[in-house]
């Protein structure tokens, strides 16, 4: 559903991802892990294109993601360049994303909305829901999630664990094919850190796609088809979360999980 | 006309207050500097406003180029060279046409120079708002365009309103130095006034214009106050 090709990522002198491949299966759930600055979040962010990757091809369902983001073609300066070649791929950047929710380790609930105005802003927005629509199942979300009577409230009045559901909610009002998650619980006290990690539990449950980078290993081995340990931007090891832990193959991960476990 | 303020001090205030030729003159220069700062600011901030965007779009088109570039050059040289000086250059250069209207030529220059001032302030705003906005209103298939104009500007202004209000006030006690190109503002006015025998004559004129200025000033910062709180009603706890 989500492949990534040899996919090249530097920022400055920095090689963050050095030709990472990588095929993600319609329900399947992928748990990247890897040390700080291996290349893991970046990773995800090519996926959806916030980094932008120097070389290599992002595909979603089928359609070549990478060849709608504009700035990969230098000579593509015209907006009816662009027009043309986005057809004849049949992706727009903004469609791709719109299909792949995403997560942020700091929540980046839209300040200067109520928390309802964050739920409906982009389905409304890109014209995939009405608006009654899309209140409609933001307040089903909401209700879900037991939030439903903080639905007109600012989000600096929250936790950071009812920011974190309500950022997931804001996803899954989207519709979308795939969950993208940034260290969802790394900026949350430890109080709250297990509702989210419920609520992910929940909807890997429900078979949606998802992606996540985290640190929780407990969580990871609980929900993971697969578990991908990355590191000097590369793949170093993927596996079954079973065969992942009790048996790693590569160093740099051995020695990883006896610090992290 | 033949000014005679020599009284005491308060004496030549109440007389100033109270006689109706020093009032109407007075007026006349409050009206002359209050219609150069509206209108200075109103171009200072339609001006700030266009030059701001144009420098935070990253586009890579040649025209967007350009416009950077000129951008650039407007801001360095306008906040890098006296007021006084851009004021006699556009008075007696750029606009010396005869019957060019004086106040316009004021209410240009100023808000010239204001705009290269504003354009900083609404650029820092906008840079002030965590690029986590930004991202996240992408990440969910939002434009570049509807991202910013949704999301990041409703919040930058919050950020820019007490800077634009600083450049604003500064405005207004800076379209004094207009007695320069010979338009009578409220100063001009006021020395004037005091244009007696002595030198004391100055004094309550001179006092009487800077109480108007701070009432101007002091209404300026009530308004700017509400404008305030009330955009910052999401951020209440």
């Amino acid at each position: 559903m989500i492949s990534v090709k040899n996919v090249y990522k530097s920022f400055g002198k920095l090689n963050v991802l050095n030709g990472v491949s990588l095929d993600i299966q319609q329900g399947e759930k992928v748990v990247i892990i890897g040390p700080s600055g291996s290349g893991k979040s970046t990773l995800l962010r090519c996926m959806n294109l916030l980094e932008t990757p120097e070389k290599g091809e992002v595909w979603l369902d089928g359609k070549l993601l990478t060849a709608a983001d504009p700035s990969l073609h230098e000579n593509m300066s015209t907006k009816k360049e662009r027009k043309a070649f986005e057809k004849e791929y049949g992706v727009n950047i903004n469609t791709g994303r719109a299909q792949m929710g995403m997560v942020f380790q700091h929540f980046n609930l839209f300040n200067n909305l109520t928390v309802m105005g964050n739920m409906i802003l982009a389905p409304v927005e890109l014209k995939l829901k009405s608006k009654e629509q899309a209140t409609k199942d933001a307040e089903a979300l909401l209700a879900r999630i037991g939030l439903l009577e903080k639905k007109d409230v600012y989000p600096a009045t929250l936790s950071g664990g009812q920011k974190q559901r309500i950022a997931i909610a804001r996803a899954l009002n989207m519709n979308p094919k795939a969950l993208l998650f940034d260290e969802p619980t790394s900026a949350l006290d430890p109080e709250m850190v297990g509702e989210v990690l419920a609520l992910m539990k929940d909807l890997a449950d429900e078979g949606i796609t998802m992606v996540i980078v985290t640190h929780e290993m407990g969580f990871a081995r609980e929900i993971a088809n697969r578990i991908i340990f990355i590191d000097e931007g590369v793949i170093k090891e993927e596996n079954a979360p079973q065969e992942f832990f009790s048996n790693p193959k590569d160093a740099r991960l051995k020695e990883f999980l006896l610090k992290v476990l | 006309m033949l000014f005679n303020l020599n009284g005491t001090f308060i004496q030549d205030v109440v007389k100033i207050f109270t006689s109706a030729e020093y009032m109407e003159m007075l007026l006349e220069g409050l009206k002359c500097t209050l219609l150069i700062s509206f209108g200075a600011a109103m171009v200072g901030i339609l001006l700030g406003m266009l030059v701001a965007v144009v420098k935070i779009i990253p586009s890579k088109s040649p025209v967007m180029k350009v416009l950077n570039v000129v951008c650039d050059v407007y801001t360095t040289i306008f906040r890098g060279t006296p007021m006084a000086l851009q004021l006699f250059l556009m008075a007696f250069v750029i606009f010396a046409i005869r019957g060019f209207p004086m106040e316009l030529v004021a209410i240009l220059a100023f808000g010239i120079n204001s705009g290269a001032y504003v354009s900083e302030a609404i650029r820092a705003g906008i840079l002030s708002v965590d690029i986590g906005q930004t991202e996240a209103g992408r990440a969910l298939g939002l434009s570049y365009g509807k991202t910013m104009w949704k999301i990041v500007i409703p919040q930058a202004i919050k950020n820019v309103i007490p800077a634009i209000g600083n450049e604003l006030i500064a405005l207004i006690k800076e379209t004094s130095i207009v007695s320069m190109v010979g338009m009578y503002d409220l100063t001009s006015v006021a020395k004037i006034l005091g244009g007696g025998r002595y030198l004391a004559s100055y004094i309550a004129p001179m006092t009487v214009a800077a109480l108007f200025y701070l009432a101007i000033v002091y209404s300026l910062t009530f308004v700017i106050k509400l404008i305030e709180r009330r955009l910052r009603a999401s951020d209440k706890r």
